[in-house]
């Protein structure tokens, strides 16, 4: 049995390692671009080590920007609030529409996939004249409560709550622990892997988001990094070796996280070598 | 609890007070105006604060606050405008104006003008940009022409002296110029860059009585007139192959590929110079007019405005800060960046542009440009003619066929949207 | 009688908690989402203008009329579709796949989990650019292609593979955002039911088929659905592609590319908005049919 398993998982590794290569080549090349002038980028050769190894485009978004600290600063607190409030709201919402029976619980579902289906670039305009006469343009508050709620993870909380032992909610029940208990006390603290790919992509999602940012502020010191660094992509001349730069420093705290969370979801099942 | 209730008063009072203080002050306080505009490049926006705060030291009594909208420009201006927070003062591009304009979201500048700010000096063509029934409603700050740039090494190898001086000869040139030095089929260097876009081409639809549009504002581009100048172009890529797009060649745009080597020549425009400067300093260029297409002269246009927004609370503060970026000196200290070129006579004479070599060509084409620009319709009728051409260019259909369905379906759309 | 009046109370109480779970998103989903909406749905009906002096006309059906004649609404509807009945299978089957094989302990693992992942967190210019590197006519891929003697593509300039590219492209970026969906649910699959499998003797396969896949039933009915409208809205690549224009020839119009151009081009709001409610009806009609597909799933 052990023998003959042998060379399929060596099958795996190898398709494994080319995934990864395909995955992980781009963003090395990347990287090395980050570290060549804007002239090497542009000669328009494909070589992985820079011809000459510069700092200069670290040193210029860093130093060169003086508002590069305030960015960095708006979209890290823009999106750490977000990140918080979307945790709790959204599996609420998802928990309810899995579990809680109440009068309009298909309807509300139903209304949160049709308003998934309405492309972001249509709701924009309505989206800019409500902030707009709530007082709330170049604030931070413009950003954060249009988006403490996403559809798109209720959707999927909903759907990890479905599959939730009901034994559980039961016994809690019998305890005299009422809907809010059950949810904090038990359901909550089972849900670390949905949660943490919840953290993950509600601060991805925050950190790169664009449009919104982009029209609600419009005083400088209000943007955020990706609005910011948006000033490399100039008018005529696209400066390739600051974005590539800008977007490596950008890339890192979305990186960070995901590494830190992927931690929720390393239990995993032996399938392979045998019986486990 | 007193102590409480001690605090609040205090908070109170201070509240009154300063609001009091507020009140009062108003009188002098400085009336604050916004700009907004994209940033060319980081060079040019130093060069725009330095000559904003020139203007706040002139005007103690303004301050002026720029806002940079690096993506979607028009798309942000627009918003803004309908949320009624846009900013007083806006760049606007000639292609943009037509829209605006007529929306009446522009406040007319003929009140303002005063004698001596000498409007004669702009150039007619650029003026005429930004005016619609007889009213001004945006000054030019700078534009820029079309130039034949070439590769002075590729030419001096393929043996050629001379710039073209009619298409006829660029064709020729174009084929000494395409070289294949590893023999695989696939030329190395092309004899010239092209950008498929209606921007880039509208000249060659002009070129033998072509027009883009009709009195209606309806497509008329596939005429026989106006295709046989695309024609021209079409032979070259298709029959001759010495001809390029940026993506043949893996570039991002024609004047990388320019920069690069992979094509000998290019027409592009002022902005394509400081680029090619500091981006391949080994690159040796020259510029030239336009190579004449039937016996004539031509080139595009593109120009940039200041406009004011109409719901501007400060308008004559607002108008100040135009007049003085478009006046003599303003526009001095600014346009030396080169992307650009003034739109002042006097101030393109003053920085010698005419006499520098490789802006004189660029200069020369204000004269007989078709600026880039055409009615309400143009984006419709441009999405059009972009999504036709390239296949032409491709060879899936005859450019004629391309052209004839590109109006079509143009003007279909015009007349539903009305 | 008691009872039920025990039991009625009990159903309050419940529906009252659901309120009350739901109160934020209902509040915020309802001003920033719902209202825009719903100004959609009116604006669709009118022939508007919103700049300067704004205008509202009644045109009752006429914006829905007029996409029947508009030739350029089925090349963008056929590209689209196209476009997702290659992709969502796809990019579904990929992620499933690297999911349970990074949810064995194979050495590694957590490596393979990051470097898997680097393509969702790269900024979306750089992708760009990334992708200008790879697919020019001498690029890496061309390169690779031609290293093993097969054919190799102009994929930036040629139609016949622009779209193949975009595919690609999208595949390669969105995969991992949904492996990382199936490996969360994947850890909720309680270990006991696969030593009760084991114990009866399930094979590796078996427990597979009869454990794991049912229990990823309701998670997949949500990687599909995002993949559906994921892709439906192709937007970004083939605006970049094509410059916004669609071309060559419509090759690479997509909807929401046609709802761009009209919306903030050619300024026809109405028309968009109708564009965009057809558009939503089409997402809408194929969740459904996925949804019958994957069976109802209960609610209680």
């Amino acid at each position: 049995m052990k023998k003959s398993l042998h060379w399929p998982i060596g099958l795996l590794y190898i398709g494994l390692i080319l995934y990864a290569v395909i995955t992980f080549i781009p963003f090395t090349w990347a990287l090395s671009a980050s570290f060549k002038s804007l002239a090497e980028i542009s000669s328009g050769g494909s070589n992985f080590v820079p011809q000459t190894f510069t700092f200069d485009n670290y040193k210029q978004i860093f130093l060169q920007e003086p508002l590069f600290g305030r960015w960095l600063f708006n979209s890290a607190i823009v999106a750490l609030i977000v990140t918080l409030f979307n945790l709790l709201f959204n599996s609420m919402a998802g928990y309810a529409l899995a579990r809680v029976q109440f009068p309009g619980n298909r309807f509300l579902f139903f209304l949160i996939l049709a308003v998934l289906v309405v492309p972001a670039q249509i709701t924009l305009l309505p989206k800019f004249l409500i902030l707009k006469s709530l007082g709330w343009l170049n604030s931070y508050q413009g950003l954060v409560v249009p988006t403490v709620v996403n559809a798109t993870f209720i959707f999927m909380m909903r759907q990890f709550f479905l599959n939730f032992p009901k034994e559980l909610e039961e016994a809690a029940a019998l305890d005299g622990l009422n809907r809010f208990e059950t949810f904090f006390q038990v359901v909550l603290p089972l849900a670390k892997p949905a949660l943490a790919a919840q953290t993950i992509f509600i601060f991805m999602g925050s950190w790169n988001e664009f449009l919104l940012p982009l029209v609600v502020m419009s005083d400088p010191t209000m943007f955020t990094l990706p609005i910011g660094l948006n000033a490399f992509k100039g008018q005529y001349i696209t400066y390739w070796n600051y974005i590539m730069a800008a977007s490596m420093v950008f890339t890192l705290p979305a990186l960070a996280i995901y590494a830190f969370f992927n931690r929720y979801f390393i239990q995993g099942v032996t399938f392979t070598g045998g019986k486990s | 609890m007193k102590k409480q209730v001690a605090r609040l008063t205090c908070l109170g009072l201070l509240l009154l007070v300063s609001s009091c203080r507020s009140n009062s002050s108003d009188t002098n306080a400085p009336i604050e105006i916004t700009l907004s505009g994209w940033q060319s490049n980081p060079n040019e926006s130093k060069l725009l604060t330095k000559v904003i705060n020139e203007f706040e030291i002139k005007n103690p009594n303004i301050k002026v606050k720029r806002e940079v909208i690096n993506s979607q420009y028009m798309d942000v201006i627009r918003t803004r405008l309908i949320g009624e927070v846009a900013p007083d003062v806006f760049y606007l591009e000639a292609f943009e104006a037509p829209t605006l304009m007529k929306s009446g979201v522009l406040e007319p500048l003929d009140g303002y003008i005063k004698p001596d700010y000498d409007i004669k000096d702009f150039e007619p063509s650029l003026i005429n940009a930004f005016k619609r029934d007889g009213k001004l409603y945006a000054i030019p700050k700078d534009f820029s022409t079309l130039a034949l740039f070439y590769n002075t090494t590729a030419f001096q190898n393929a043996n050629l002296k001379q710039p073209p001086e009619t298409w006829a000869e660029l064709t020729q040139f174009a084929k000494r110029l395409t070289v294949d030095t590893n023999r695989d089929g696939k030329p190395d260097r092309y004899g010239m860059g092209v950008a498929p876009e209606l921007p880039r081409q509208l000249f060659m639809i002009k070129a033998f009585g072509g027009t883009l549009v009709d009195q209606q504002n309806y497509a008329s581009f596939a005429s026989p007139n106006g295709v046989k100048g695309l024609q021209l172009v079409i032979d070259q890529y298709r029959r001759d192959r010495t001809v390029a797009q940026p993506s043949d060649v893996g570039a991002n745009s024609n004047s990388e590929a320019f920069g690069q080597g992979k094509v000998a020549m290019a027409i592009e425009g002022a902005w394509a110079i400081p680029y090619l400067k500091d981006t391949f300093p080994d690159l040796k260029f020259a510029t030239a007019e336009v190579p004449t297409i039937n016996g004539k002269k031509g080139t595009m246009a593109f120009t940039v405005g200041y406009g004011m927004n109409r719901q501007s609370k400060h308008k004559d503060a607002a108008w100040k800060l135009i007049e003085f970026l478009t006046s003599k000196q303003g526009m001095k200290s600014w346009a030396t960046e080169g992307l650009a070129l003034p739109s002042r006579k006097s101030v393109a004479a003053a920085l010698r542009y005419d006499r520098n070599p490789l802006y004189a060509p660029l200069a020369a084409g204000a004269k007989y440009a078709t600026i880039w620009q055409s009615g309400e319709t143009l984006p419709t009728v441009m999405t059009s003619f972009d999504n036709q051409f390239v296949s032409a260019l491709l060879g899936q259909q005859p450019l004629k066929d391309a052209m004839q369905k590109a109006q079509d379906t143009a003007n279909r759309e015009i007349y539903l949207s009305n | 009688m008691l009872k039920s009046k025990f039991f009625n109370r009990r159903n309050v109480r419940e529906a009252l908690s659901g309120y009350l779970f739901m109160t934020p998103t209902i509040v915020v989903l309802g001003v920033f989402l719902a209202l825009p909406v719903l100004y959609a749905i009116v604006l669709a009906f009118h022939k508007v203008n919103l700049l300067g002096d704004v205008s509202y006309r009644f045109t009752g059906l006429k914006n829905f009329v007029r996409m029947q004649d508009d030739e350029r609404v089925w090349i963008a509807l056929q590209n689209t579709v196209q476009y997702v009945a290659i992709v969502v299978p796809i990019q579904t089957l990929l992620a499933l796949g690297l999911a349970l094989t990074l949810n064995t302990k194979i050495r590694g693992r957590s490596w393979f989990r990051v470097a898997f992942f680097l393509p969702t967190v790269t900024s979306s210019a750089v992708l760009t650019l990334i992708f200008m590197w790879i697919y020019n006519s001498n690029g890496l891929l061309n390169s690779v292609l031609s290293f093993f003697s097969l054919p190799t593509y102009n994929w930036l300039g040629d139609p016949e593979v622009a779209l193949k590219g975009i595919m690609i492209m999208n595949v390669w970026a969105t995969a991992p955002l949904f492996m990382v969906i199936y490996l969360a649910a994947l850890q909720d699959i309680p270990e006991s039911l696969y030593e009760a499998a084991a114990i009866d003797g399930a094979t590796t396969w078996e427990k597979f088929w009869h454990i794991t896949l049912p229990f990823l039933r309701p998670v997949t009915f949500f990687v599909i659905v995002m993949g559906l409208i994921g892709t439906f809205q192709l937007f970004d690549q083939s605006y970049i592609f094509s410059n916004g224009s669609g071309g060559p020839n419509n090759a690479t119009l997509t909807i929401v590319l046609l709802i761009y151009q009209y919306a903030f081009k050619n300024l026809d709001m109405g028309y968009a908005l109708a564009l965009t409610l057809m558009l939503a009806f089409v997402i809408m009609t194929a969740t459904l049919v996925q949804r019958q597909f994957f069976g109802e799933e209960s609610l209680d």
